[in-house]
């Protein structure tokens, strides 16, 4: 039996911009006059609720991303959202696929960040590293030919954060950092579990299986992702090992309804919206100078020449559904197509399960949702229909009488000096009045006789 | 370190008009592509960020009367990218030893739009190597009031638009849309210019170290230029000593290629003036 985990994606799509056909991009270059805070407003709150909603349906994660000045993905500090995501969710796993780490001045921030996420939902995060699209460089100065080594470099320092005991000196080529000695550590040992997201270039395949990361192929039609995974596989042979199928996830939206002509009625306007507003996104603003390398270059406009990829904004819903970027359908239908998926590509996870498709309404989602958990779902999981999660033991302690069981009292209590004491006092006692009063005696209070001469 | 392996190996194709073979003077490792012709005063001209690898009608015109040496920069041209270049401050290193391996002491410097900013950026560093300064069309100072178009967010088409005011010389020097290769390589083209100019666009050190000048400088601008703002041709001359501001009529952002012979004759007569 095919198992697979599904990971309901968001992207938090801002709709109310002008038709495709009257905008020459919805990235970058369309004003941002066009987002009503109001609006907004409205549109988080139930996007907020729909990956809150994820862990009732029985997700086996909700998943958050980055995107910039774009109305497709409004999530530019995609920790913020997660950070919501952990106060009001027990325990499903929560990705961050991912933070963009070359974009960022210091990327030591998105190794304190996702720290401070994975230490306050006890382990539960998943954590993504991307460049970032091409058009994401017009937003800051980093120059998009030093995208590939400032993600290297800031992916190795983030690891080193986290995983080798500070202080030390960061001496790189792009980031210098005198002293590397980030509070708090994560929760998960040795860190979180990473998943990198990739359109199938051979460089960042070969990162994957160097690390075993978890690989996550973007929307693609499914020949193109399966080229990919074998590609993966073939790698991961090549360093002696075979790759696991939970290494292998894959970017499918998918919509399920009563029938299948019932599914396309509703989700065709929605899930076209995605590929051709949504990602409308000119030549020059998806490759800015240098972010691929000549090489990488042409061999993308040698496919594209070819005919053998199309811009996703020229796909037809037609293509979509033939192509499988989508999968659309009566439940027997979505549950076959994701079974071929399955056997064909080797995927063990298919993301962009359910979420919100473009202006799709809050019903619809919901809707969706619904008829995916019960009739698609149980399909690929044990018997009893739990989620993975579910069956593995917490990393951490959820309770405080959990923790004092586990670990008695802390290996060091806290202690201080307090002025007119001898002795260093414990904190823990440090009302009594045994160990408090000595230090009062002959204190008048109503003066301020204690202040040390050098504040004078 | 051997410079070559770091280096970017790339396809060059040939422009259908104007081509001609460069030489090759071996740089730190750096096989620079350049074309020289021509005798008298040494004037070296700076290449904006496309229309390489031609000897176009105004190299022709110049080189008619002075020794005139036009170098390709790295990543431009048939000149390739090496993995350790970085900014103008590489760029300025390299010309100069360039120009010492060509037996050039001081010279007449001329810099196109990008060139100019490089132009600009090597006087600063060496104002004793030169006789003389032309900027045509130049970039790299700060306009806080305009900063002009993006040029990265252009689109080919628009981009040729803005370069061009007298559309009919356009047609000369347009990459074939159908030449896959060409395609390629203007990319490679626009990636290295990206490297040394996609943030900041200017260089605010630039407008205090151009005071160190002692030569002749002269500024020419387009006529209406919707690449860069005119403004930037203002302030170049408003900055530079010793400096004169012409404006060629019926150009663009491409006096070179518009109007080759005015500017020729605008250049020479120039250096004619301070030798």
């Amino acid at each position: 039996m095919n198992r697979l985990r599904f990971y309901f994606f968001h992207l938090m799509p801002y709709p109310y911009i002008p038709p495709a056909a009257d905008i020459d991009s919805s990235w970058v270059s369309l004003s941002n006059k066009h987002y009503d805070p109001q609006r907004g407003r409205i549109l988080y709150e139930e996007y907020i609720d729909q990956l809150v909603a994820s862990e009732r349906y029985g997700f086996d994660g909700a998943v958050v991303n980055e995107h910039h000045a774009n109305f497709y993905g409004t999530m530019p500090s995609p920790n913020i959202i997660a950070a919501m995501l952990i106060q009001r969710t027990r325990h499903i796993p929560i990705g961050v696929i991912g933070n963009a780490i070359p974009l960022h001045g210091n990327p030591l921030r998105v190794a304190e960040e996702i720290a401070m996420l994975d230490v306050i939902s006890g382990g539960r995060i998943i954590s993504g590293f991307v460049r970032g699209i091409g058009c994401e460089y017009f937003n800051n100065g980093v120059p998009p030919g030093d995208s590939v080594a400032r993600f290297d470099e800031a992916h190795d320092l983030i690891i080193k954060a986290w995983t080798d005991d500070g202080p030390f000196t960061w001496q790189g080529e792009h980031f210098y950092i005198p002293n590397v000695n980030p509070v708090p550590r994560p929760m998960q040992q040795p860190h979180p579990p990473i998943w990198i997201p990739g359109q199938g270039s051979l460089e960042t395949l070969q990162f994957v299986a160097r690390h075993r990361y978890t690989y996550m192929m973007v929307f693609a039609p499914l020949w193109f992702t399966k080229m990919a995974f074998d590609g993966l596989r073939e790698e991961c042979r090549r360093l002696g090992y075979e790759a696991p199928k939970s290494m292998f996830n894959a970017c499918v939206p998918t919509y399920v309804a009563e029938t299948d002509e019932q599914a396309h009625r509703e989700a065709k306007a929605h899930l076209s919206w995605v590929f051709n507003t949504g990602l409308k996104i000119p030549d020059q603003l998806f490759f800015p100078p240098g972010y691929m390398s000549t090489k990488s270059f042409r061999n993308f406009v040698g496919a594209l020449k070819a005919g053998k990829v199309k811009p996703q904004q020229q796909l037809s819903y037609d293509e979509l559904v033939k192509d499988r970027y989508i999968i659309v359908g009566s439940p027997e239908t979505v549950k076959n197509q994701l079974g071929e998926y399955c056997d064909e590509v080797g995927a063990g996870g298919i993301l962009a399960v359910g979420s919100s498709y473009g202006p799709m309404p809050n019903w619809m989602v919901t809707k969706n949702m619904q008829i995916f958990s019960e009739e698609v779902m149980p399909e690929f999981r044990a018997s009893d229909g739990k989620p993975d999660y579910l069956r593995e033991e917490p990393v951490a302690p959820r309770t405080r009488a959990e923790l004092a069981a586990l670990k008695g009292r802390p290996p060091e209590a806290a202690r201080s000096r307090v002025t007119g004491a001898d002795q260093l006092i414990d904190h823990r006692v440090a009302h009594l009045p045994e160990v408090i009063d000595a230090s009062m005696r002959g204190h008048d209070w109503s003066r301020d006789e204690e202040r040390p001469a050098s504040a004078g | 370190m051997s410079y070559i392996d770091a280096i970017d190996k790339v396809e060059v194709p040939r422009p259908p008009k104007y081509y001609t073979p460069p030489r090759f003077e071996t740089v730190s490792g750096l096989p620079i592509a350049y074309r020289r012709e021509g005798s008298g005063e040494a004037v070296v001209l700076l290449h904006g960020a496309g229309f390489t690898r031609m000897w176009i009608p105004l190299y022709q015109m110049l080189a008619a009367g002075c020794d005139f040496i036009a170098p390709e920069q790295p990543g431009f041209g048939e000149t390739p990218m090496p993995k350790w270049f970085r900014n103008f401050d590489d760029l300025t290193l390299l010309y100069d030893q360039l120009f010492e391996q060509l037996g050039l002491d001081r010279i007449h410097l001329i810099g196109f739009s990008m060139g100019g900013w490089a132009a600009a950026e090597f006087a600063s560093f060496y104002p004793r190597r030169l006789k003389s300064l032309s900027l045509i069309t130049p970039v790299g100072l700060r306009l806080p009031d305009n900063p002009g178009v993006d040029i990265f967010q252009l689109a080919p088409a628009e981009l040729m638009d803005r370069l061009f005011m007298d559309k009919a010389v356009m047609r000369d020097f347009l990459p074939d849309p159908d030449n896959f290769d060409e395609g390629i390589h203007l990319y490679s083209e626009f990636s290295a210019a990206a490297r040394l100019m996609w943030a900041p666009r200017y260089n605010l050190a630039l407008e205090r170290r151009l005071q160190r000048l002692t030569c002749p400088t002269l500024v020419v601008g387009g006529e209406v230029d919707r690449l860069v703002p005119n403004e930037m041709s203002d302030r170049y001359a408003e900055v530079l000593p010793n400096s004169r501001l012409v404006r060629i009529p019926g150009t663009g952002h491409e006096p070179c290629l518009e109007r080759p012979r005015e500017l020729a004759d605008t250049l020479l007569g120039f250096i004619a003036e301070t030798k």
